[in-house]
């Protein structure tokens, strides 16, 4: 891939030989057909359990566990039911609302934290550092009664609130987005500097806008990890208004049995966002190439 | 259960319940978090005026006709009472597959004012002094109308901790199918345990499914397993409750059957198609499979054509037909918001003696579910409105059901005795004789320092 | 001071810049150090009150015996003597081990390798990365469902793929000598796009003019990766390192307790589902939270470790 690249981009003022070129092309092309054929077949391998579950959720509830990959009599009435039992629509909507303010709010607040620890020189940065890289450590299960009586006491039970405010704060992403600040050439803010700009200038102007892949990586894994959370949803309400996909999800299933057609037809359903938000987001990760600046 | 008090040296002894946790909580979070949010308790569940019912099947958050079914008896009932009490109850959802809900809010003070609970947990609730005597709230008609068996593990003393809803016993579901295929007669049903094994063997001979019973380590895989060590005479416990006697033939047999079955190849290790009876059955997967008697309401509704029967559990030799009795059971928190109104409630739904409390629990056991009431006058108004009118559900109330034994209520250490014995006999070659010895010790170690209520 | 290897031959502080920005040292120095703090602020005040607080609250239970209804006796060390005596938590410490070591590296090379893999543009490769990437989005829950089913002794996929060309498998998910393996493989399996997504991220950041440089000299891929790639990635490839070990012993939990709940026969109850299980199951917080305080301590030394190699993550001098 570096030669590709390389070939691709550079404006260099002596061209390769013309011999040397069509020999990067044809290895560049034979390159690909190498990628694509590797990269395919893991691709392949690792989808097909999800693959089984698209499938699968076309089926009836006679058929569902079957071991037939296509269904013997594909329905749409699994998602038909997931809709109009249910609120589902509600729910995604909760979840909706949820992972994408807590993204927004996360990427945020955890940029700005990590422009300090990684860019700026304070007394007790490192110690800073270290307690907050240390509440990574936190071991849910344990933490969910504690965690529970704060909010319960800040009165933040049952509201969007609650599901919000407790998850925006994570030491995740402020230790990821420092790692990438540390890399970026102190010439820029130098420059920046000399021309007047304050701190939060130089967050806005040069922080942020170098920040575009990794914001990319990251909100989908924020949106990510508030979309399939099961656990504090699960205890922080009783409105049933307030409930979210996963919820919904395990409501299908009962004491003793589950309805997994329905089950596998909701977490299709509950499936695609993120997917979308991956897709949507992948293509910036990759393509907003970072220049060293040096030149 | 308290701990050893010896073991707590120092003045700092027993706190105050809810002080500890709550108040650090509260200090810590006022100084932390209030100028990041500046209100107080604005939403706060604490001035709760509605009591909180917190359970798995109402407000039904789907529309199967079943589940529809189950929740509209829920709310009837909560309706009825709040058009009849000042004291206004509200039905929570609690999804039975989260039951770190209940958790999180009782170790937080906070839980619900009456749940569902069953009596793998209740020894835990009983012993933490959290679970109203509903005992004084009932008519001594009404505490001897419910099965004795099935109350044990709700009852110490003369105090009551919780009213079961219905009584689900386990039984062996096969496919006639299955038998068909392979040569097999409904006279072929087995009744010992070698006739059980070389049964499962023909058929899995003749490609059909084997023999099922649960693989996965967990309460209901103890639950499942009791009956089959009851049928010898065997118990975990001596009969006060005070030492162990599982390290007796009884057990030792049934691990071993459960063993056999494994190496024999006649039993899965791991239950097919995601442990659901009604695929396994329909697909062939599986020809015999012990399950309660909830599993005849999931194949009318999802394989109402299907046809298979059940038979009671076989018997060892010299032994005697046992099976384990399940099912839910409504409790009210000592520590809600109003234990009196909330223990009326129970008593009032499940224990009324009039005719509409009668037929009450019956719909609820034979109209919504399919399970023998837990009340001999209940149990013969569902036989009047005919609920056993089915082959299958006469086979349980008249086969099954009075060999019956309340499923047990032994705490978590207990419990995971028990539960290593079976995991390790089942599925990691451990020698019953040992593993029964094993478990023998550590719940005689436990009891040693036990104290709460008998088991 | 805050050049990485890449960017250590960047000029030091000591230019002509240097000369003029010390016009006054102390203003800037105040408020540099003011600007940090307001940066930090809305975090510090979130993490304290939502992970911190209950953090410490879990670690001062450690010293209590929770009934789980809110009663609290204080119980000394109890707790943590109860652990040394209590085979199962010693096994499940044990596994836990095994997990890390396979499951750490595992899922560094497999996020890396995949990674490298697509990170440049050939057809469909948007398409493959979602691929790669889509086992994440599922609920835990319905991965554990499709695994069950897909590993189910003699009529699941797997066996019958096996079948035909005459091999038995073993009972992956029944057997305990395979089922941590299968744990591991599945984890690895739906881990992996998440660590891609990381590396794709941190692979970005890596000029592209060193890959220029590197070409134009004939490296290989191999020495491209040596000189180039590797050493740039060193801030993101500790990131890695340290979270995935936290996530490996720490989470996963939800998966453990639908797909196997701990068994057969204890063999994948490792110490997150244990701890869970105390608390959760059996209502003992206070020793469950012991057990969590003795996995912070193992992670806290871990990471120490890793924070005094590199120079708290910064590799200003290392290497």
């Amino acid at each position: 891939m570096p030669t590709d690249t390389a070939a691709g981009t550079r404006s260099t003022p002596t061209p390769p030989a013309a011999p040397r070129r069509r020999l990067i092309r044809r290895r560049s092309h034979r390159k690909k057909t190498a990628l694509f054929t590797v990269v395919g077949i893991i691709s392949i391998v690792t989808i097909f359990p999800v693959f089984w579950m698209f499938t699968s959720s076309f089926k009836g509830a006679d058929e569902v566990l079957s071991t037939n990959i296509i269904p013997n009599d594909p329905t749409l009435s699994n998602f038909d039911y997931v809709f109009t039992s249910v609120p589902f629509a509600r729910y995604m909507f909760n979840s909706f609302v949820v992972s994408a303010t807590v993204t927004v709010i996360a990427l945020f607040f955890h940029s700005m934290a990590a422009y300090a620890l990684a860019r700026l020189r304070f007394r007790g940065r490192d110690t800073i550092f270290i307690a907050i890289f240390s509440t990574l450590l936190v071991t849910a299960p344990v933490v969910l009664v504690p965690l529970f009586l704060v909010v319960h006491r800040l009165g933040l039970l049952n509201s969007y609130a609650g599901l919000i405010i407790p998850a925006i704060f994570s030491a995740f992403g402020i230790f990821l987005l420092r790692q990438f600040y540390l890399s970026i050439p102190a010439e820029l803010e130098e420059a920046a500097i000399l021309d007047g700009c304050g701190y939060w200038m130089i967050y806005r102007k040069i922080i942020l806008p170098m920040s575009r892949s990794i914001f990319a990586a990251l909100a989908v894994l924020f949106f990510l990890a508030n979309w399939n959370s099961f656990l504090w949803p699960l205890v922080a309400t009783t409105d049933q208004d307030l409930q979210v996909v996963q919820l919904g999800i395990a409501s299908f299933q009962d004491q003793h049995s589950a309805d997994w057609n329905y089950v596998l037809a909701a977490a299709l359903v509950a499936a695609i966002p993120t997917l979308i938000v991956f897709a949507f987001f992948q293509r910036r990760i990759v393509e907003s190439v970072k220049t060293s600046g040096l030149k | 259960m308290p701990p050893p008090s010896s073991s707590a040296p120092g003045p700092l002894r027993t706190l105050s319940r809810r002080r500890f946790l709550g108040g650090s909580a509260a200090a810590a979070a006022t100084a932390a978090a209030a100028p990041l949010t500046g209100c107080g308790d604005i939403v706060g569940t604490s001035e709760r005026d509605t009591l909180q019912f917190w359970n798995f099947y109402a407000p039904a958050p789907s529309e199967d006709p079943s589940v529809v079914a189950r929740a509209e008896w829920m709310q009837a009932t909560v309706d009825q009472w709040n058009a009849e009490n000042p004291e206004q109850i509200e039905l929570v959802f609690a999804p039975m597959l989260g039951s770190e809900k209940l958790a999180t809010a009782f170790a937080a003070g906070t839980g619900p004012d009456i749940f569902l609970i069953s009596p793998g947990d209740i020894i835990r609730y009983i012993n933490g002094d959290v679970l109203v005597d509903l005992a004084p709230y009932l008519e001594q008609q009404a505490i001897d109308d419910f099965f004795p068996d099935n109350m044990a593990s709700r009852v110490v003393g003369d105090q009551i901790f919780a009213l079961p809803m219905e009584i689900e016993p386990l039984a062996l579901y096969y496919s006639r199918p299955a038998f068909e295929q392979a040569g097999l007669a409904e006279g072929d049903l087995p009744t010992t345990w070698d006739d059980m094994l070389g049964i499962a063997d023909r058929l899995i001979a003749s490609g059909q499914g084997g023999l099922v019973v649960p693989s996965t380590q967990g309460y209901y895989q103890n639950f499942v397993w009791y009956p089959w060590m009851w049928q010898g005479g065997g118990s975990v416990l001596s009969d006060d409750g005070t030492s162990s006697a599982f390290d007796n033939d009884a057990a030792i047999e049934a691990l071993r059957l459960w063993q056999t079955a494994v190496e024999r190849g006649l039993t899965p290790r791991v239950e097919p198609a995601g442990d659901d009876i009604v695929t396994s059955f329909v697909e062939g997967y599986a020809s015999i499979w012990q399950s309660g008697i909830w599993s005849i309401s999931d194949f009318r509704r999802r394989a109402p054509e299907f046809d298979y029967g059940a038979f009671p559990l076989p018997t060892p030799p010299g032994g005697e037909q046992a099976t384990a009795l399940g099912g839910w059971a409504f409790a009210a928190n000592a520590d809600g918001a109003n234990p009196d109104a909330a223990a009326r409630f129970c008593a009032w739904a499940l224990g009324s003696t009039d005719t509409a409390g009668v037929a009450r629990v019956a719909e609820w056991c034979v109209e919504t579910k399919t399970d023998i009431p837990p009340r001999v006058s209940s149990l013969e108004h569902a036989e009047q409105i005919g609920g056993f009118d089915t082959e299958i559900m006469s086979t349980f109330r008249d086969d099954i059901f009075p060999t019956g034994i309340g499923e047990p209520r032994f705490p978590p250490v207990i419990y995971k005795a028990v539960s290593d014995a079976i995991q390790s006999c089942q599925l990691a070659g451990g020698q019953p004789e040992e593993q029964a010895a094993t478990a023998a010790q550590g719940i005689d170690a436990y009891l040693k320092t036990y104290e709460g209520a008998p088991l | 001071m805050t050049g990485t290897i890449g960017t250590a031959d960047a000029p030091a502080p000591s230019t002509s810049h240097g000369e003029r920005r010390q016009n006054n040292p102390n203003t800037r120095a105040r408020r540099e150090r003011r600007a940090a703090y307001l940066f930090l602020a809305p975090n510090l005040i979130g993490l304290t009150t939502f992970v911190a607080i209950p953090m410490l609250m879990s670690i001062v239970l450690a010293f209590f015996s929770v009934d789980g209804f809110g009663g609290y006796t204080f119980v000394g060390t109890a707790n943590f003597e109860r652990m040394v005596n209590d085979p199962l938590f010693l096994s499940s410490l044990g596994r836990t081990l095994i997990y890390l070591f396979v499951l750490v590296p595992g899922l560094f090379v497999s996020g890396l390798g995949l990674a490298l893999l697509v990170r440049s543009q050939f057809p469909l490769v948007g398409l493959f990365r979602t691929a790669l990437f889509a086992p994440n989005v599922i609920s835990l829950v319905v991965i554990a469902l499709i695994w069950k089913f897909l590993l189910t002794d003699d009529v699941g996929f797997v066996a019958k793929i096996l079948g035909r060309v005459g091999i038995t498998p073993p009972s992956w998910l029944g057997d305990p000598s395979y089922a941590l393996a299968t744990v591991m493989v599945i984890t690895i399996w739906f881990s992996m796009g998440y660590y891609m997504l990381i590396f794709l991220a941190g692979l970005q950041d890596i000029p592209r003019e060193y890959y220029e440089v590197a070409s134009i000299d004939g490296a290989g891929p191999w020495a491209t990766f040596r000189n180039v790639t590797w050493p740039l990635l060193k801030p993101t490839s500790f990131f890695i390192l340290l979270t995935s070990t936290i996530a490996v012993m720490t989470g996963g939990l939800e998966m453990l307790v639908v797909l196997t709940n701990g068994g057969p026969a204890n063999s994948t109850t490792l110490v997150i589902y244990y701890v869970y299980q105390q608390a959760f199951v059996y209502g003992e917080f206070g020793y469950a939270s012991a057990i969590a305080s003795i996995m912070v301590l193992i992670l806290l030394a871990w990471s120490a470790l890793l924070f005094a190699l590199t120079r708290g993550g910064r590799f200003t001098h290392a290497d």
